[in-house]
């Protein structure tokens, strides 16, 4: 009874939101109020099904009622409730409905708030808004539903099961984290088609906009972060970045946003621009799509994707239908896009905005390629060339660098032009700080990349600083505050700016510990009790070997003991091999799984995989990794949190 | 020059950079394990390729004899449609690496021998293959 419950409220959903398109259309043309105001309240009723359906679905995973096919397939009855609930992502028509979901709380959200604003907008926002509902409505309607019964010959008494790499609290939150990022694009998306369409050019809708697309581009982060995060301490290859498909579908969205959060200051505050971040929002919104179209298709082979499936012509269609559409209307408003004032020299803080605009475009160029040249590769020569982890590594350092750079180089610059005088003044001490460290690396011994990578960081960081030590000393001059106090009221009455600043300190740890990579080691060996192997100056020494039965695996439990080359004691490391279902008769379906230990400091990660084991003899076999600086990837992670945060908490009303 | 040709000539100059290195990096790759043909096992061993290839297909059944000595070195048979191809790889497996999964290898072949330096699982079949039928847990045992 209850799948036909939610059945239905997605058809009527659908059934809405053809109807909330049809009566906005009229609207926009014989402008009676009324059909306004129905619209609205059709459009609010799309979402409202939505969300039934969506608690539809989470009560019957909650409950485990495998007559849902999608409730047998990705849960069981010993799932634990919290997974049974994110057991709601996990597959492809679940997801599909919760992207649904998160649309609907958006589109909800912008039209609840817009009430008494933007009149002249608001029509073609939820228009944009619906259609793109609907597009979602008629995957989870008609090619993959979530409340498809269980096809069996048989009862189904118990579901298969959450993978056991996803019973994770991380991988509980990465998901929902990405689309809340993915999904908050749609917003700043229907309000630049819907100021194409209605012709305004006014920065207006830009400065309505930067909250959601602020807002949007930190869960984007925090989702990518998370996941990169997921990866290091589960899947054991050390790395938290591989360059595979899917986390590439999620950069380039957060390149393009990256680069439209910059861009739209220059069309707040100087009204240039407006054509390249029309370009900008178009593309990362389209980005998004292809990027949950990449992972949902099954078009590359990644970890993340889901079976092949008939999916993909669907998404690629619609992916076309936005830019033809988006491209199309912005061609037919080429004129309303000139702005009427240009970038006036070199050295000015706009050509430094524009600069790093190309330069973030350029990298989601060089992402795009390297991902889809196994796809453009086959088409044009018909070899199927795949691109691996060194190949972005390559292309990608050099862009990423300069962009380094830029981000020490643009709040050194004033507006409009900056003097010979002023740019020297500015630039002195952090470039002579570069220099100082850049020598000082070479002297202890680093070279290549890292040398400039870590320079950069100290240009950069002198930069910042200068930028908040000329703030402070103004006010400190001016209103005789302490230096705290200085610190504090500057921050709190420039938020977005020094919000900003502080995510590029942010940038620059998370750069400290890529960087760190170049310096990581790594070792395969086995050990019986009482043996000991070295691995970059440290000793590891097995203790002991243990068993034991827990509720939902079986655990193989290595005990090490980690001393410096002085054999100083450092720590026990506790790596464990677990087999999950292992009650299960049939072999095939017991599932193995390596749990890490990791033992981490500021300065460096010891990374411990105990891979297999030989019960007769005792012996263990493990793998170490030295991973330098990683942390530091994590901490610029909390402080670009921390500081898009200070961004985009809001004023005192006066 | 006004500044507006100024920057369209920036731009272009970006443009044309970003394509230079591109192109350069794509035919150039400095790293040999930067790209890999992915080719079937049958067009392998006939043309007998002597490039950095990936592979894919399933673990032939009882074909994986792992070294008793260092459990690290291990062959098995990579079985795609018809094609069978014997398989060296040295390095720690992924864990769901067993009989009848489905793996993607890249390495190089050399003498009917396909070595690997990259051994990756497909996820489990158990998650998005067929519902189970047997009774595989009984309620009691997940109860203890």
């Amino acid at each position: 009874m209850t799948p036909v419950a939610g059945g239905s409220a997605l058809s009527l959903s659908f059934g809405f939101s053809l109807l909330t398109v049809i009566t906005l259309l009229i609207y926009t043309k014989n402008q009676d109020y009324r059909l306004f105001l129905v619209g609205q309240r059709l459009a609010l009723g799309v979402s409202f099904f939505i969300f039934i359906a969506t608690f539809i679905l989470s009560y019957q995973l909650i409950i485990s009622n495998f007559d849902i096919d999608y409730v047998a397939r990705y849960t069981s009855i010993e799932t634990p409730t919290i997974y049974k609930i994110s057991a709601l992502w996990a597959g492809q028509s679940g997801s599909l409905l919760f992207w649904l979901f998160i649309l609907s709380i958006f589109s909800t959200i912008t039209i609840i708030q817009n009430q008494n604003k933007h009149h002249e907008l608001m029509p073609w926002v939820i228009i944009s808004l619906t259609i793109t509902q609907m597009f979602f409505l008629i995957l989870t309607n008609y090619v993959t539903n979530p409340f498809k019964p269980t096809e069996a010959d048989f009862i189904v008494t118990n579901g298969n099961g959450l993978n056991p790499l996803l019973q994770n609290i991380t991988m509980a939150i990465h998901p929902p984290t990405l689309y809340l990022g993915y999904v908050g694009f749609s917003v700043p998306f229907a309000f630049a088609i819907s100021a194409l369409v209605n012709r305004d050019t006014s920065p207006l809708w830009i400065q309505s906009i930067r909250r959601w697309v602020l807002v949007a581009w930190l869960f984007l982060s925090m989702g990518i972060i998370l996941g990169g995060w997921w990866a290091y301490q589960e899947l054991g290859w050390g790395g938290y970045w591989a360059w595979d498909p899917v986390e590439n579908a999620s950069f380039m969205p957060w390149l393009t946003a990256t680069a439209f959060l910059h861009s739209i200051i220059i069309q707040e505050k100087k009204d240039m621009l407006r054509l390249w971040n029309m370009v900008l929002i178009i593309l990362t919104f389209t980005l998004c799509i292809f990027g949950t179209f990449l992972t949902r298709s099954g078009v590359m082979s990644s970890v993340h994707s889901f079976t092949e499936s008939s999916l993909g012509p669907i998404f690629l269609s619609f992916v076309f239908l936005i830019l033809i559409a988006s491209f199309g209307i912005m061609y037919i408003r080429l004129d309303d896009l000139k702005s009427p004032r240009k970038i006036e020299s070199f050295t000015s803080r706009e050509s430094g905005f524009l600069f790093n605009n190309m330069v973030f475009v350029v990298l989601c160029f060089a992402v795009f390629w390297g991902t889809l040249f196994p796809v453009i590769s086959e088409a044009v020569r018909g070899i199927k060339i795949t691109v691996g982890a060194p190949f972005f590594n390559q292309i990608n350092t050099p862009i990423g660098l300069i962009l380094l750079a830029l981000t020490g180089v643009g709040p050194l610059l004033a507006w409009r032009r900056t003097g010979a005088k002023n740019l020297i003044r500015n630039f002195t001490f952090p470039i002579i700080s570069g220099f100082v460290a850049a020598i000082f690396f070479i002297i202890i011994g680093y070279k290549g990349y890292a040398v400039i990578s870590f320079s950069l960081c100290v240009f950069v960081t002198v930069s910042i600083m200068t930028e908040f030590s000329q703030g402070i000393r103004a006010r400190t001059n001016k209103f005789k505050e302490s230096v705290f106090i200085a610190l504090v009221k500057m921050i709190s009455k420039n938020r977005s700016r020094y919000g900003g600043y502080i995510v590029h300190v942010g940038i620059v740890l998370m750069f400290v510990g890529f960087t760190g990579h170049a310096f990581d080691r790594e070792k395969e060996f086995s050990l019986q009790i009482g043996q000991v192997d070295h691995v970059a100056g440290y000793e590891f020494e097995l203790i002991n070997l243990s068993e034991s039965e827990r509720p939902n695996h079986y655990a193989w439990i290595s005990e090490l003991r980690v001393s410096d080359n002085q054999g100083r004691f450092i720590t026990n490391l506790y790596p464990e091999k677990r087999v999950y279902f292992h009650k299960n008769p049939d072999i095939n379906r017991r599932q193995p799984h390596s749990e890490l230990d990791i033992y981490s400091t500021l300065n460096k990660d010891i990374y411990s995989i105990f891979s297999s084991i030989d019960n007769e003899k005792g012996i263990a076999f493990l793998k170490i990794m030295i991973n330098p600086l990683v942390k530091w990837v994590w901490i610029g992670g909390y402080v670009l949190v921390f500081g898009t945060v200070i961004a985009l908490w809001p004023r005192k009303e006066k | 020059m006004n500044s507006k040709n100024k920057f369209k000539l920036l731009i272009l100059g970006v443009v044309f950079v970003t394509f230079f290195w591109i192109t350069w990096v794509t035919f150039n790759p400095s790293n040999s394990k930067a790209m890999a043909t992915f080719i079937s096992v049958k067009e392998l061993t006939e043309n007998n390729i002597n490039k950095r290839i990936k592979l894919g297909g399933l673990v032939k059944d009882g074909s994986i004899n792992i070294s008793k000595a260092n459990q690290l070195d291990c062959s098995f048979v990579l079985k795609e449609g018809l094609s069978e191809l014997v398989v060296k790889y040295g390095r720690t497996r992924p864990d769901l690496f067993k009989d009848g999964s489905e793996v993607i290898v890249a390495g190089q072949y050399l003498d009917g021998i396909f070595y690997a330096d990259e051994l990756q699982t497909k996820c489990a079949s158990r998650y998005e293959g067929d519902l189970r039928n047997e009774n595989s847990y009984n309620l009691s045992e997940i109860e203890q």
